[in-house]
């Protein structure tokens, strides 16, 4: 299951909208046995938290469903630099 | 508790001038699309969950009938539709939980109680009775186990009462699942397919017992009352049709679910049973095959009604023209008649 | 067109903060708790920009959707959904006899557009039917779907006598318009209302919009649009069967069903207790029956 590393910025219900370091901007809406529930994800787009979620493609739109987040405890990455193989599953 | 709805709201008009203009169905659909949704339950499950919601229901209910009259006879019966009864909380709730979209708050459920939701009064009527029916299925298993035991027995006769109760709603509550929707067929004829459900639970509870009968006397008993119930199950099933012909959703009949409520509800689960109970009866209770036969065919019937009213419903919400003609003010005229009829 | 004096006071193109009680210069109304709101959506002056699906897509964070052409009219979306709560149909009607006429008729002369929505009843069936209570009636009389409750039984999919409310595949729960009650709760009008650049849908207390609606009708017939009618008010079709009235209600012109509604839809609850008493009637009355049989003596 691909993994991706970023910033929540808006959150909606379920859904939330999430900012890669590198500037692209993915949507996704939480999976039903996903263990997060819309307040928490509430709660991490009011601080901007940084996350990293698991994920899988949405069926039939535009969007990823996320089933795993968990928050991104590495360091700082340097605007530009994508991260390394590491974090890829 | 929510109260139960009341039924002198605001009294709307049927034929007010507004609605006069639009009184006939022409046809028209937006470029063809459905205008309902259908329901999202998978079919398999949900009318695997309802036939065995009505069977063990209606075989708790027989369960007490049994220990009503005190006949040394009956006292297998009465045992063996206790262990029938425990079908409901045993296999049916893990079929609801498991055809939930999000299972894990399968327990929100338990949240409120609706009386204007169906399934809200069927989480509650199955919580109670799961409770009633593991108990009295728990003392008779212990009192078949460790010995005969009056205190046993009384207490499985005494948790019995309340769940024959919780059974009978259980047995024929799924129809108004079904009737408090949308859904054409499903709302064009309530108390016909209640009726039909009740009837085919009885059926089946009785026909499952049946299977294990040894005495002929008791099974002749059984199957009188198999018989006696299929004979309601298909009157009910003519008064239903010719609703839904009238209220104009026959059209959703023409379809695969339709051919299987026809051959397997009507044809395996009615017609033939009953040919087969009265040649069994005729040729008398030498042939221990045809009776078998009758019960199998009665449940499988069962079971095959209730899936096949769950497509034929899907069937006439995804058909526009199906929906259309039934949200018509003429059906409305009579529904409104039927609302003022009842207190 | 009304103009609130308010309005001066924000006469500069960059905001820090959102405006107190904006709701009041954009849609004329005040949002209070407590008061009942809705829209009218008058088709008549609709142009089909779907700007109010582009707006609620965006103010919801909803994903695009049901990708691809369907070939009806300008109508990709197609219906409303689980991530499409707002939808604007298209019906292209071809003038007088069929044949693409030369004179066509005032208003709407060949293409009908109507931005379909929840209608938020006011005896609202998805909300009676909901067994976990995540539907409710919120402050504003409006109904809302709560994501942190709902369980994805989807009985309120085949309830809603509109084929509004729907489960979403990916998060399996059921989601419809809100009416933008966040927005509501910050005193700002829906984002569809807001966007609308013809007025087609306007957001209001009910009880005002329905005024403003019969004027409408009035002024519609005068011009020579005799066909112009209200849906979703009392006494006219869409709030038949004990629905009472809908909170979100139109100005048609042509029958509902092209437009994809129904002319008379009902109440599914009022079927509970008929459907209930036939049933146990029954099985009273066959176990009546069994428990003769089974008393026989042989």
């Amino acid at each position: 299951m691909p993994t991706m590393r970023g910033t929540i910025t808006i959150a909606q219900e379920s859904r939330f909208q999430m900012v890669e370091h590198h500037g692209a901007t993915h949507l996704f809406t939480l999976a039903p046995n996903a263990s997060s529930e819309p307040a928490q994800i509430a709660a991490l787009a009011a601080r901007q938290a940084r996350v990293r979620v698991k994920y899988r493609r949405g069926d039939n739109v535009l969007a990823n469903v996320a089933e795993r987040i968990d928050i991104d405890l590495a360091p700082e990455i340097a605007p530009g630099v994508t991260p390394g193989p590491a974090s890829c599953t | 508790m929510a109260k139960i709805v009341t039924l002198r709201e605001q009294r709307v008009m049927p034929h007010g001038s507004a609605l006069d203009r639009f009184h006939h169905y022409d046809g028209t659909t937006y470029h063809g699309r459905s205008q309902l949704k259908p329901a999202p339950f998978e079919n398999g499950i949900v009318g695997t969950y309802i036939f065995l919601a009505g069977l063990s229901g209606a075989a708790a209910v027989l369960s007490v009938l049994a220990a009503t009259t005190g006949q040394s006879s009956l006292r297998r019966v009465e045992r063996r539709s206790r262990y029938l009864a425990l079908a409901a909380p045993i296999l049916g709730a893990p079929l609801l939980i498991y055809d939930l979209r999000t299972p894990k708050r399968f327990y929100n459920m338990l949240r409120v109680a609706k009386g204007t939701s169906p399934m809200s009064i069927g989480t509650w009527v199955l919580m109670n009775y799961s409770g009633f029916s593991v108990l009295s299925a728990a003392a008779q298993a212990a009192s078949d186990v460790w010995g005969a035991n009056q205190r046993l027995q009384s207490v499985a006769r005494f948790a019995a009462v309340p769940e024959a109760l919780a059974g009978a709603v259980l047995a024929t509550y799924t129809a108004s699942l079904m009737s408090a929707t949308s859904t054409p067929v499903w709302a064009a004829a309530p108390e016909a397919l209640a009726v039909r459900y009740g009837a085919s639970s009885m059926a089946s509870a009785a026909a499952a017992l049946t299977l294990g009968e040894i005495d002929p006397g008791v099974r002749g008993k059984l199957q009188a009352i198999t018989a006696g119930a299929l004979a309601v199950e298909a009157v009910a099933g003519t008064i239903a049709h010719r609703t839904y012909y009238r209220k104009g959703v026959e059209a959703a009949f023409q379809s695969p679910s339709g051919i299987a409520e026809k051959l397997g509800a009507k044809g395996l689960g009615v017609l033939l049973p009953l040919g087969l109970l009265a040649a069994s009866a005729l040729l008398g209770r030498r042939r221990g095959a045809l009776s078998t036969a009758a019960a199998i065919a009665t449940i499988a019937g069962s079971a095959m009604l209730r899936v096949s009213m769950l497509g034929v419903g899907d069937q006439s919400a995804a058909r526009p023209d199906i929906s259309f003609r039934f949200s018509t003010p003429s059906n409305l005229a009579e529904a409104e008649q039927d609302q003022r009829g009842s207190p | 067109m009304y103009v609130s004096p308010r309005a001066q006071e924000f006469a500069q193109s960059t905001l820090e903060r959102v405006i107190p009680d904006e709701s009041e210069l954009t849609a004329g109304v005040r949002i209070e708790p407590g008061k009942s709101y809705g829209f009218f959506t008058d088709t008549t002056v609709c142009i089909g920009c779907k700007a109010c699906e582009v707006a609620c897509k965006e103010w919801n964070n909803l994903p695009a959707d049901n990708l691809g052409l369907t070939g009806h009219s300008y109508d990709n979306t197609g219906a409303l959904s689980a991530n499409s709560w707002r939808h604007v149909a298209f019906v292209e009607t071809s003038g007088n006899g069929g044949v693409r006429a030369t004179r066509e008729a005032p208003f709407q002369s060949g293409w009908l557009m109507l931005s379909d929505v929840c209608k938020h009843c006011h005896n609202a069936p998805c909300l009676e039917a909901c067994p976990t209570g995540a539907l409710f009636k919120t402050e504003f009389d409006t109904v809302v779907v709560q994501q942190d409750i709902c369980n994805g039984c989807g009985y309120c999919v085949p309830a809603c006598p509109f084929g509004v409310v729907d489960i979403g595949s990916n998060d399996g729960k059921a989601h419809k318009c809100t009416l933008c009650y966040d927005r509501l709760k910050g005193g700002l009008e829906p984002a569809c209302a807001k966007s609308c650049p013809t007025d087609s849908i306007q957001f209001g207390e009910v009880a005002e919009l329905q005024r403003h609606a019969a004027e409408r009708v009035i002024h519609l017939h005068d011009l020579g649009v005799s066909n112009a009618y209200l849906y979703g008010v009392p006494n006219s079709p869409g709030a038949t069967g004990g629905l009472g009235h809908l909170n979100a209600f139109f100005l048609l012109t042509a029958r509902p069903e092209v437009y994809n509604l129904p002319v008379a839809p009902t109440r599914p609850s009022r079927r509970v207790a008929p459907s209930l008493l036939s049933g146990l009637m029954a099985v009273a009355g066959l176990a009546v029956a069994a428990a003769a049989i089974l008393s026989r003596r042989e």
